[in-house]
């Protein structure tokens, strides 16, 4: 048994004539994280910090101006009826697969899970390409519909088959024994439950419509994206460009708002009572299962064998005007470099911003962490834009179209999804481990090392993976801030295909899909069970 | 030799007072329990003496050197006090070996010792298994092997039974008694169960309201707790009026001795009177001198029976319980007589 002379040899320093006692009795505050936090709050605000510069150095009446006039409403009108009818093509799409892989006997469940999500990893831009390069018909509204939804759908899908997964089947039980018919009760308990997970979808749907570039450039359909990138990058014309911006970032806004007020306190899954793994009986498809097993294959037909089908095609159909650029493992390479380098800079600093989102308490935390959902009412175009424009006319052409701020951009646009995938690894790391580790003796650092990041690490791989896939697929920022000569894989894809290459084009796309389906399925899978309620397991 | 000593110590969370003057001694090898019920601040007191929380004022001691008062905090992971909390907080990431030889020193991580520590908690031959293959009750061995592992002043123990079935925890708990003991451990268990307490414990201190209301031995507790509300708290107790005369007491269920320790300090007059359920025997009813009623409601229990009787003469009391070995096989409804033993507690009133 340890003494007193044990303690006393390991125990406190100093007599009791020490500083105030009110002061060095409070718990520490986390000054260090709080300050971390606020430069990284800072950091991303910086785009919508210049695109206001930039209005108001355009002149505020100019702005104005150039905001009220009949190209805006017509954008807003293209917009909006575009994002209403995917987002409703989406639901009904995702809500619908979702209930068939997790409630019913649907045959050969776990590949369709699969191949219905795989679409999600390939570019928009190139479901477009894929269709628009097949069919003179896949062009303008119509186009643009059947492009986006197919390209999009599993951006509800995901959200909502997890919460079937994760929402208490006891409810639906409960709900036939008092009496409620099986339509009733998946209107009123199983939609419900799923509700915010709907709603979560159609939010994610609709900030892609806002953002998307590529795949309406292609299909000739006129967004308030493709007019900002055009009156920037072709016609110069800044105030317009900076116009137009406002207007998209205060649409996004009011989408994010929107879903905030919606989704208050409505549509949580939870489970009362102790977590088991019971899950209802299946229900029978019966006669249904043919055309639902149809429903399913033309689906993966249309979303995920048009784009790749049509790729293939053009390798072998080759193009007509080829002209040269780089090869594909250079445009990989260049490629890789910008990933690595925005994934590690996001993955560092979302730390502290998730530190204190998990461990802390209190206002500050709360209001910085809502102030990084700031970044996701910036579309891609407007951030490259803002610190493109900023740097080459107010800094002295400091970091314009240099790697650093191309990486930078892509770490303000992609910062959300580290901290999410940086949140829910630490959230494997709860604190009564690091109380528990700190009561064994370890200092706060060893803590840190031995326990806290240990847990916490392939969460840390999962979100620098998340970050580097959506940089090998992003086309827009890149676009706009790519240093001069260099080439990324959809630079160049993009290159080509502008030129109608389609031939030279297709092996870019299909390099861009492997890359991005087969990690997107893993990482599907990590949030899948970190999502689930059903402990640490580490294997 | 006192090991812990904890004096006023107050403890609020946003304004809200949790500890309020807390002071508890505990000697050097003994098992001491805190029993309170839920909410009351066990578990605060507990985390203020590991030292994951600072107090806002008292002074806490560890075998001697202050380490929580005014000017002095010493982090939780210098003061070598053993934490078993409530669900074993066991690293997922690490074998049961890797976790019990966590807080010590590298070369010392993987020697016998480890092995020996298993094989004491019962887990021989565990030791390369990851928390998630275990049971509940393999956990809390591997959190208890980990606590003692690191040679602790002090073992703190949060409610770690709560989690394992009926039959488990008596096991567990006996086998952590003996460990303890072993060990030569001063530990402090917190519990909400004041059956564990009473039959775990050297000691239990009773944590009410913030304040400790009573620290004693678990058979001084339940004969002379401090006052009706404590008797209450510990096992059923009858609370009935009596007058004090001289050296006995009159009540409902006639004269009855008072106990001497408490006595001195009675003045004669009206009192209040703790009679336990088993200081009274029941027996259908005879016409003897006693308590006439009719059993109201009947728990029987296997090895006893708790039967409520109402006064035949004045309905509007409250029930007296009683406790019967073995059970009484009387239905509900019938007339009884009860008798009571002395001697019996008693507090002014």
């Amino acid at each position: 048994m340890a003494s007193s002379q044990t303690l006393l040899r390991s125990g406190p320093p100093g007599g009791p004539a020490t500083p105030p006692a009110g002061l060095a009795r409070r718990a520490k505050r986390p000054v260090f994280l709080i300050a971390a936090s606020c430069l990284v709050a800072a950091l991303l605000a910086t785009p919508l910090v210049f695109l206001l510069f930039e209005a108001q150095g355009a002149g505020a009446s100019a702005v104005a101006h150039l905001i009220f006039r009949s190209l805006t409403a017509s954008l807003l009108w293209n917009t909006i009826r575009l994002t209403i009818v995917v987002t409703a093509l989406c639901t009904v799409i995702g809500t619908g697969a979702a209930w068939c892989i997790e409630r019913t006997n649907l045959p050969g469940k776990r590949v369709w899970e699969i191949l219905i999500v795989v679409p999600l990893a390939i570019p928009d831009f190139v479901v477009s390409f894929g269709w628009a390069s097949l069919w003179t018909w896949v062009q303008g509204f119509r186009g643009a519909v059947v492009v986006m939804t197919l390209a999009v759908y599993p951006l509800v899908y995901l959200p909502v088959a997890a919460s079937f997964r994760a929402a208490d089947p006891g409810q639906e039980e409960v709900a036939r024994s008092l009496g409620v018919g099986r339509l009733r009760t998946f209107t009123r308990i199983t939609l419900a439950q799923a509700r915010g997970a709907i709603l979560g979808g159609c939010v994610l749907v609709a900030m892609v419509m806002l953002a998307e570039y590529g795949a309406f450039e292609i299909l000739g359909y006129q967004t308030f994206t493709t007019e900002i990138f055009g009156e920037f990058s072709l016609s110069f014309s800044v105030p317009a460009a900076c116009a137009l911006s406002l207007v998209l970032v205060a649409l996004s806004l009011l989408v994010l708002g929107g879903e905030g007020i919606a989704a208050r306190g409505r549509g949580r899954v939870s489970r009362s009572g102790p977590l088991v793994a019971r899950n209802l009986p299946p229900r029978r498809l019966g006669k249904a299962t043919l055309p639902v097993l149809a429903c399913f294959a033309a689906l993966v037909v249309l979303a995920l064998g048009v784009p790749v089908g049509s790729s293939i095609y053009w390798i072998f159909q080759g193009g007509a005007h080829a002209i040269s650029g780089v090869t594909v493992p250079t445009a990989a390479l260049t490629t890789a470099g910008y990933g690595i380098g925005a994934a590690a800079v996001d993955t560092v600093l979302a730390l502290p911003l998730a530190m204190l989102a998990v461990r802390g308490t209190g206002r500050i935390r709360h209001l910085l962490e809502r102030s990084t959902y700031l970044v996701l009412a910036m579309p891609g175009v407007v951030a490259a834009f803002a610190l493109s424009y900023f740097t080459e006319h107010y800094a002295n052409g400091f970091g314009y179209q240099s790697a650093p701020l191309l990486i930078l951009c892509y770490a303000i646009m992609f910062f959300p999804l580290a901290l999410v995938g940086v949140k829910a690894s630490l959230a494997r790391a709860p604190a009564s481990l690091d109380d528990m580790a700190r009561s064994l003796g370890q200092r706060r650092l060893a803590v840190l090392l031995r326990v806290t990041l240990r847990l916490a690490l392939p969460g840390l791989a999962a979100a620098f993976c998340l970050v580097f896939l959506s940089v090998v697929t992003e086309l827009t920022a890149t676009l706009l801030l790519i240093p001069t000569g260099a080439q990324t894989l959809s630079t160049q894809f993009w290159a080509y295909e502008s030129n109608l290459s389609y031939g030279q084009a297709a092996p870019f796309a299909l390099v861009m899909i492997a890359i991005a389906a087969l990690p997107s399925y893993v990482l599907g899978r990590f949030f899948n069970r970190s999502g689930n309620a059903e402990g640490i397991t580490i294997t | 030799m006192t090991q812990l000593a904890v004096t006023g110590l107050t403890k609020a969370f946003g304004g809200r007072p949790v500890l309020t003057d807390v002071d508890l001694d505990v000697p050097e090898g003994s098992l001491t329990a805190i029993l309170g019920p839920s909410g009351s601040g066990k578990t605060t007191l507990l985390r203020i003496i590991v030292g994951f929380e600072h107090a806002d004022g008292g002074t806490v001691t560890l075998g001697g050197a202050v380490v929580d008062g005014p000017g002095a905090h010493v982090p939780a992971e210098r003061r070598r006090v053993g934490y078993v909390p409530q669900e074993g907080c066991l690293f997922p990431h690490l074998t049961v070996a890797a976790n019990v030889g966590f807080g010590l020193p590298r070369p010392e991580r993987r020697t016998q010792a480890i092995g020996d520590l298993l094989d004491a908690v019962g887990l021989a031959g565990l030791g390369g298994r990851y928390p998630h293959q275990l049971s509940g009750g393999q956990q809390q061995r591997v959190a208890l092997a980990r606590a003692l592992a690191i040679k602790p002043s002090l073992v703190l123990l949060d409610e770690p039974f709560g989690s394992l079935d009926a039959n488990l925890r008596a096991t567990i708990r006996a086998d952590v008694k003996r460990l303890l003991a072993e060990a030569g451990a001063t530990a402090v268990l917190v519990t909400h169960d004041q059956d564990e307490a009473l039959s775990t414990a050297d000691r239990v201190a009773v944590l009410r309201d913030g304040i400790v209301a009573q620290c004693a031995a678990p058979m001084d507790l339940y004969t002379m707790p401090a006052d009706p509300e404590l008797a209450r708290f510990i096992g059923d107790a009858n609370l009935v009026d009596g007058i004090l005369g001289d050296g006995s007491v009159e009540t409902i269920l006639g004269p009855l001795p008072v106990q001497s320790s408490g006595r001195a300090s009675l003045n004669p007059g009206p009192v209040t009177v703790l009679v336990r359920p088993e200081q009274i025997d029941i027996a259908a009813k005879n016409g003897t001198h006693g308590l006439d009623g009719r059993i109201v409601a009947y728990g029987y229990h296997g090895h006893d029976a708790v039967v409520h009787v109402v006064p035949e003469l004045e309905p509007g009391l409250p029930a007296i319980v009683v406790r019967t070995l073995g059970g009484c096989r009387l239905p509900a409804g019938s007339p009884v007589t009860l008798h009571a033993r002395g001697p019996v507690l008693a507090w002014q009133r």
